[in-house]
Protein backbone atom coordinates (compact mmCIF):
# COMPACT_ATOMS: atom_id res chain seq x y z
CA UNK A 1 0.00 0.00 0.00
CA UNK A 2 1.21 3.37 -0.91
CA UNK A 3 0.41 4.98 2.43
CA UNK A 4 2.45 2.56 4.45
CA UNK A 5 5.52 4.42 5.56
CA UNK A 6 6.72 5.81 8.88
CA UNK A 7 6.02 9.34 7.75
CA UNK A 8 2.35 8.49 7.82
CA UNK A 9 2.60 8.57 11.61
CA UNK A 10 2.23 12.33 11.37
CA UNK A 11 -1.39 11.64 10.49
CA UNK A 12 -2.10 9.91 13.81
CA UNK A 13 -3.87 12.27 16.22
CA UNK A 14 -2.21 12.79 19.60
CA UNK A 15 -5.38 11.78 21.40
CA UNK A 16 -5.35 8.44 19.63
CA UNK A 17 -1.64 8.00 20.41
CA UNK A 18 -2.40 8.56 24.10
CA UNK A 19 -5.39 6.22 24.10
CA UNK A 20 -3.36 3.49 22.44
CA UNK A 21 -0.39 4.02 24.76
CA UNK A 22 -2.73 3.38 27.69
CA UNK A 23 -4.28 0.45 25.86
CA UNK A 24 -0.95 -1.35 25.32
CA UNK A 25 0.58 -0.38 28.67
CA UNK A 26 2.73 -3.13 30.17
CA UNK A 27 2.53 -1.54 33.62
CA UNK A 28 -1.26 -1.72 33.62
CA UNK A 29 -1.14 -5.40 32.69
CA UNK A 30 1.41 -6.25 35.35
CA UNK A 31 -0.64 -4.31 37.92
CA UNK A 32 -3.70 -6.39 37.12
CA UNK A 33 -1.70 -9.61 37.30
CA UNK A 34 -0.29 -8.57 40.68
CA UNK A 35 -3.72 -7.61 42.02
CA UNK A 36 -5.25 -10.86 40.80
CA UNK A 37 -2.48 -12.96 42.29
CA UNK A 38 -2.57 -11.06 45.58
CA UNK A 39 -6.34 -11.50 45.81
CA UNK A 40 -6.23 -15.19 44.93
CA UNK A 41 -3.30 -16.02 47.21
CA UNK A 42 -4.72 -14.04 50.14
CA UNK A 43 -8.09 -15.79 49.76
CA UNK A 44 -6.30 -19.15 49.70
CA UNK A 45 -4.28 -18.44 52.84
CA UNK A 46 -7.37 -17.20 54.71
CA UNK A 47 -9.19 -20.38 53.66
CA UNK A 48 -6.28 -22.45 55.03
CA UNK A 49 -6.39 -20.46 58.29
CA UNK A 50 -10.12 -21.05 58.58
CA UNK A 51 -9.91 -24.74 57.69
CA UNK A 52 -7.09 -25.47 60.16
CA UNK A 53 -8.71 -23.61 63.07
CA UNK A 54 -8.74 -26.18 65.90
CA UNK A 55 -11.79 -24.75 67.75
CA UNK A 56 -15.12 -23.66 66.26
CA UNK A 57 -15.03 -19.95 65.41
CA UNK A 58 -17.66 -17.41 66.50
CA UNK A 59 -20.27 -16.62 63.82
CA UNK A 60 -19.01 -13.06 63.30
CA UNK A 61 -15.45 -14.28 62.75
CA UNK A 62 -16.71 -16.84 60.25
CA UNK A 63 -18.61 -14.12 58.40
CA UNK A 64 -15.47 -11.95 58.40
CA UNK A 65 -13.37 -14.82 57.02
CA UNK A 66 -15.97 -15.56 54.34
CA UNK A 67 -16.10 -11.87 53.44
CA UNK A 68 -12.31 -11.64 53.12
CA UNK A 69 -12.20 -14.78 50.96
CA UNK A 70 -14.97 -13.38 48.75
CA UNK A 71 -13.12 -10.06 48.38
CA UNK A 72 -9.87 -11.83 47.43
CA UNK A 73 -11.68 -14.07 44.96
CA UNK A 74 -13.50 -11.05 43.49
CA UNK A 75 -10.20 -9.25 42.90
CA UNK A 76 -8.80 -12.36 41.24
CA UNK A 77 -11.93 -12.67 39.09
CA UNK A 78 -11.88 -8.99 38.12
CA UNK A 79 -8.20 -9.20 37.16
CA UNK A 80 -8.90 -12.32 35.12
CA UNK A 81 -11.75 -10.59 33.28
CA UNK A 82 -9.67 -7.46 32.57
CA UNK A 83 -6.74 -9.54 31.30
CA UNK A 84 -8.94 -11.61 29.01
CA UNK A 85 -11.23 -8.85 27.70
CA UNK A 86 -9.70 -5.43 28.16
CA UNK A 87 -5.94 -5.86 28.42
CA UNK A 88 -5.02 -9.13 26.73
CA UNK A 89 -1.45 -10.23 27.32
CA UNK A 90 1.11 -10.19 24.52
CA UNK A 91 3.75 -12.92 24.36
CA UNK A 92 6.35 -11.17 26.50
CA UNK A 93 3.70 -10.06 29.01
CA UNK A 94 2.44 -13.63 29.29
CA UNK A 95 5.93 -14.89 30.13
CA UNK A 96 6.38 -12.18 32.79
CA UNK A 97 2.92 -12.80 34.19
CA UNK A 98 3.44 -16.56 34.29
CA UNK A 99 6.72 -16.09 36.17
CA UNK A 100 4.95 -13.90 38.71
CA UNK A 101 2.19 -16.49 39.02
CA UNK A 102 4.71 -19.29 39.53
CA UNK A 103 6.51 -17.31 42.24
CA UNK A 104 3.23 -16.44 43.96
CA UNK A 105 1.92 -20.02 43.92
CA UNK A 106 5.22 -21.40 45.26
CA UNK A 107 5.23 -18.87 48.12
CA UNK A 108 1.54 -19.47 48.86
CA UNK A 109 2.07 -23.24 48.86
CA UNK A 110 4.98 -22.94 51.29
CA UNK A 111 3.12 -20.49 53.55
CA UNK A 112 -0.13 -22.49 53.45
CA UNK A 113 1.59 -25.79 54.16
CA UNK A 114 3.54 -24.21 57.02
CA UNK A 115 0.30 -22.82 58.48
CA UNK A 116 -1.39 -26.19 58.18
CA UNK A 117 1.62 -27.94 59.76
CA UNK A 118 1.60 -25.60 62.76
CA UNK A 119 -2.17 -25.52 63.29
CA UNK A 120 -3.82 -28.56 61.72
CA UNK A 121 -3.73 -32.33 61.55
CA UNK A 122 -1.66 -34.41 59.13
CA UNK A 123 -4.61 -34.64 56.75
CA UNK A 124 -4.82 -30.83 56.63
CA UNK A 125 -1.12 -30.59 55.80
CA UNK A 126 -1.45 -33.18 53.03
CA UNK A 127 -4.53 -31.56 51.47
CA UNK A 128 -2.95 -28.08 51.61
CA UNK A 129 0.34 -29.31 50.15
CA UNK A 130 -1.44 -31.26 47.41
CA UNK A 131 -3.60 -28.25 46.49
CA UNK A 132 -0.51 -26.05 46.45
CA UNK A 133 1.38 -28.49 44.25
CA UNK A 134 -1.55 -28.60 41.80
CA UNK A 135 -1.70 -24.79 41.59
CA UNK A 136 2.08 -24.57 41.21
CA UNK A 137 2.01 -27.20 38.45
CA UNK A 138 -0.73 -25.23 36.67
CA UNK A 139 1.36 -22.04 36.91
CA UNK A 140 4.43 -23.91 35.61
CA UNK A 141 2.39 -25.25 32.68
CA UNK A 142 1.19 -21.72 31.87
CA UNK A 143 4.80 -20.52 31.94
CA UNK A 144 5.98 -23.33 29.64
CA UNK A 145 3.19 -22.57 27.16
CA UNK A 146 3.89 -18.84 27.28
CA UNK A 147 7.59 -19.41 26.61
CA UNK A 148 6.81 -21.80 23.78
CA UNK A 149 4.41 -19.28 22.17
CA UNK A 150 7.03 -16.54 22.52
CA UNK A 151 9.72 -18.73 20.91
CA UNK A 152 7.33 -19.56 18.06
CA UNK A 153 6.66 -15.85 17.45
CA UNK A 154 10.38 -15.02 17.61
CA UNK A 155 11.08 -17.65 14.94
CA UNK A 156 8.28 -16.24 12.80
CA UNK A 157 9.59 -12.70 13.29
CA UNK A 158 13.08 -13.75 12.21
CA UNK A 159 11.72 -15.51 9.12
CA UNK A 160 9.61 -12.48 8.17
CA UNK A 161 12.57 -10.14 8.74
CA UNK A 162 14.61 -12.21 6.29
CA UNK A 163 11.76 -12.06 3.73
CA UNK A 164 11.25 -8.33 4.31
CA UNK A 165 14.91 -7.36 3.81
CA UNK B 1 3.43 -9.71 -1.58
CA UNK B 2 6.02 -7.49 0.08
CA UNK B 3 3.55 -5.27 1.94
CA UNK B 4 1.86 -8.38 3.36
CA UNK B 5 5.23 -9.55 4.67
CA UNK B 6 5.92 -6.10 6.14
CA UNK B 7 2.49 -5.97 7.79
CA UNK B 8 2.93 -9.53 9.02
CA UNK B 9 6.26 -8.60 10.56
CA UNK B 10 4.72 -5.58 12.32
CA UNK B 11 1.85 -7.70 13.62
CA UNK B 12 4.20 -10.41 14.92
CA UNK B 13 6.29 -7.76 16.67
CA UNK B 14 3.10 -6.41 18.26
CA UNK B 15 2.07 -9.92 19.32
CA UNK B 16 5.47 -10.35 20.92
CA UNK B 17 4.80 -7.22 22.95
CA UNK B 18 7.13 -4.70 21.27
CA UNK B 19 5.33 -1.46 22.10
CA UNK B 20 7.16 0.51 19.40
CA UNK B 21 5.69 -1.80 16.76
CA UNK B 22 2.18 -0.63 17.70
CA UNK B 23 3.09 2.94 16.83
CA UNK B 24 4.46 1.81 13.49
CA UNK B 25 1.39 -0.32 12.76
CA UNK B 26 -1.00 2.52 13.57
CA UNK B 27 1.17 4.96 11.62
CA UNK B 28 1.05 2.71 8.56
CA UNK B 29 -2.68 1.96 8.63
CA UNK B 30 -4.38 4.96 10.23
CA UNK B 31 -4.70 6.97 7.01
CA UNK B 32 -6.23 4.11 4.94
CA UNK B 33 -8.54 3.27 7.84
CA UNK B 34 -9.70 6.89 8.16
CA UNK B 35 -10.26 7.10 4.43
CA UNK B 36 -12.49 4.02 4.59
CA UNK B 37 -14.40 5.31 7.61
CA UNK B 38 -14.87 8.79 6.13
CA UNK B 39 -16.11 7.25 2.93
CA UNK B 40 -18.60 5.14 4.86
CA UNK B 41 -19.94 7.65 7.40
CA UNK B 42 -19.29 10.96 5.65
CA UNK B 43 -18.43 12.94 8.79
CA UNK B 44 -14.70 13.37 9.53
CA UNK B 45 -15.34 13.83 13.26
CA UNK B 46 -17.39 10.66 13.51
CA UNK B 47 -14.77 8.86 11.43
CA UNK B 48 -12.06 9.92 13.91
CA UNK B 49 -14.11 8.60 16.85
CA UNK B 50 -14.75 5.34 15.03
CA UNK B 51 -11.06 5.05 14.13
CA UNK B 52 -10.18 5.16 17.83
CA UNK B 53 -12.78 2.46 18.53
CA UNK B 54 -11.39 0.32 15.73
CA UNK B 55 -7.79 0.66 16.93
CA UNK B 56 -8.75 -0.28 20.47
CA UNK B 57 -10.56 -3.36 19.15
CA UNK B 58 -7.48 -4.17 17.05
CA UNK B 59 -5.14 -3.93 20.05
CA UNK B 60 -7.45 -6.13 22.10
CA UNK B 61 -7.83 -8.71 19.36
CA UNK B 62 -4.25 -8.77 18.12
CA UNK B 63 -2.93 -11.48 20.46
CA UNK B 64 -5.54 -13.86 19.01
CA UNK B 65 -4.84 -13.08 15.34
CA UNK B 66 -3.53 -16.37 13.95
CA UNK B 67 -2.57 -15.19 10.46
CA UNK B 68 -0.43 -12.06 10.85
CA UNK B 69 -0.08 -11.63 7.09
CA UNK B 70 -3.89 -11.33 6.81
CA UNK B 71 -3.89 -8.15 8.87
CA UNK B 72 -5.47 -5.86 6.26
CA UNK B 73 -8.68 -7.86 5.73
CA UNK B 74 -8.94 -8.39 9.49
CA UNK B 75 -8.56 -4.65 10.16
CA UNK B 76 -11.22 -3.72 7.62
CA UNK B 77 -13.54 -6.43 8.94
CA UNK B 78 -13.33 -4.81 12.37
CA UNK B 79 -13.81 -1.37 10.80
CA UNK B 80 -16.84 -2.58 8.88
CA UNK B 81 -18.38 -4.06 12.03
CA UNK B 82 -17.77 -0.79 13.87
CA UNK B 83 -19.41 1.21 11.07
CA UNK B 84 -22.37 -1.19 10.96
CA UNK B 85 -22.88 -0.88 14.72
CA UNK B 86 -22.68 2.89 14.46
CA UNK B 87 -25.19 3.08 11.60
CA UNK B 88 -27.53 0.71 13.42
CA UNK B 89 -27.37 2.96 16.48
CA UNK B 90 -28.02 6.03 14.35
CA UNK B 91 -30.96 4.67 12.44
CA UNK B 92 -32.24 2.13 14.96
CA UNK B 93 -33.25 -0.30 12.25
CA UNK B 94 -32.85 -4.07 12.44
CA UNK B 95 -29.96 -5.48 10.45
CA UNK B 96 -31.08 -6.80 7.12
CA UNK B 97 -29.19 -8.99 4.78
CA UNK B 98 -28.63 -6.83 1.77
CA UNK B 99 -26.64 -9.35 -0.17
CA UNK B 100 -28.04 -10.10 -3.54
CA UNK B 101 -25.62 -12.39 -5.25
CA UNK B 102 -25.48 -11.26 -8.79
CA UNK B 103 -23.92 -12.85 -11.77
CA UNK B 104 -20.21 -12.45 -12.08
CA UNK B 105 -19.66 -9.60 -14.42
CA UNK B 106 -16.60 -8.59 -16.29
CA UNK B 107 -14.78 -5.47 -15.16
CA UNK B 108 -16.11 -2.59 -17.11
CA UNK B 109 -14.12 0.13 -18.74
CA UNK B 110 -14.34 2.42 -15.70
CA UNK B 111 -12.03 0.36 -13.49
CA UNK B 112 -8.90 1.74 -15.02
CA UNK B 113 -10.25 5.18 -15.82
CA UNK B 114 -11.59 6.55 -12.55
CA UNK B 115 -9.18 8.49 -10.43
CA UNK B 116 -9.11 8.40 -6.66
CA UNK B 117 -10.37 11.97 -6.51
CA UNK B 118 -13.29 11.20 -8.77
CA UNK B 119 -14.26 8.15 -6.73
CA UNK B 120 -14.10 10.15 -3.49
CA UNK B 121 -16.13 12.94 -5.06
CA UNK B 122 -18.91 10.58 -6.11
CA UNK B 123 -18.99 8.31 -3.06
CA UNK B 124 -21.87 10.10 -1.37
CA UNK B 125 -24.14 9.22 -4.29
CA UNK B 126 -23.54 5.48 -3.95
CA UNK B 127 -25.48 3.27 -1.46
CA UNK B 128 -23.51 1.86 1.52
CA UNK B 129 -23.02 -1.71 0.26
CA UNK B 130 -21.73 -0.63 -3.13
CA UNK B 131 -19.80 2.24 -1.53
CA UNK B 132 -17.77 0.00 0.75
CA UNK B 133 -16.94 -2.33 -2.11
CA UNK B 134 -15.66 0.70 -4.05
CA UNK B 135 -13.64 1.99 -1.12
CA UNK B 136 -12.01 -1.34 -0.34
CA UNK B 137 -11.24 -2.28 -3.94
CA UNK B 138 -10.38 1.05 -5.54
CA UNK B 139 -9.23 3.27 -2.66
CA UNK B 140 -7.61 0.69 -0.39
CA UNK B 141 -6.30 -1.46 -3.25
CA UNK B 142 -7.38 -4.66 -1.52
CA UNK B 143 -7.51 -7.69 -3.82
CA UNK B 144 -10.96 -8.98 -4.72
CA UNK B 145 -10.58 -12.03 -2.47
CA UNK B 146 -9.63 -9.85 0.52
CA UNK B 147 -12.63 -7.56 -0.19
CA UNK B 148 -14.87 -10.62 -0.21
CA UNK B 149 -13.39 -11.72 3.12
CA UNK B 150 -13.98 -8.30 4.69
CA UNK B 151 -17.52 -8.03 3.37
CA UNK B 152 -18.36 -11.63 4.18
CA UNK B 153 -19.66 -12.41 0.69
CA UNK B 154 -18.37 -14.47 -2.26
CA UNK B 155 -15.98 -12.72 -4.71
CA UNK B 156 -18.70 -12.84 -7.38
CA UNK B 157 -20.95 -10.70 -5.20
CA UNK B 158 -18.15 -8.19 -4.75
CA UNK B 159 -17.73 -8.02 -8.52
CA UNK B 160 -21.40 -7.38 -9.08
CA UNK B 161 -21.45 -4.73 -6.34
CA UNK B 162 -18.45 -3.06 -7.92
CA UNK B 163 -20.17 -3.16 -11.28
CA UNK B 164 -23.31 -1.53 -9.85
CA UNK B 165 -21.21 0.96 -7.89
CA UNK B 166 -19.30 2.06 -10.97
CA UNK B 167 -22.52 2.48 -12.90
CA UNK B 168 -24.00 4.64 -10.13
CA UNK B 169 -20.75 6.53 -9.80
CA UNK B 170 -20.70 7.26 -13.49
CA UNK B 171 -24.24 8.66 -13.23
CA UNK B 172 -23.41 10.70 -10.13
CA UNK B 173 -20.23 12.11 -11.66
CA UNK B 174 -22.00 12.93 -14.90
CA UNK B 175 -24.65 14.85 -12.94
CA UNK B 176 -21.90 16.80 -11.17
CA UNK B 177 -20.16 17.65 -14.38
CA UNK B 178 -17.22 15.25 -14.21
CA UNK B 179 -16.18 13.53 -17.36
CA UNK B 180 -16.48 9.79 -16.82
Amino acid sequence: MSEQNPAAQRGVPEELERALAAEVSLRSRMRHIAVGLAGGCAATLIAVLWATEPDPLPARTQVAFAGLIAIGAAWAGLAGWVLSRRRPLFARDRVLGARLALGATVLTTIAGTALAAVRGATADVLVTALGGVLFTAAAALVLVRAQSRRRELLRLRDALQRDDS
Amino acid sequence: MSSDVHDGLLVVRCQLGEREAFRELVGAWHAPLCRYLRGMVGSPHLADDLAQEVWIAVVRGLPRLRQPERFAPWLFTIARRTVTDQLRQMYRVPETSLDVVGDVVADDELSGVLTTMQIEAGLSGVPPLEREALILFHLQDLPLVACAEVLGVPPGTVKSRLHRARRMLRTTLAERGYEA
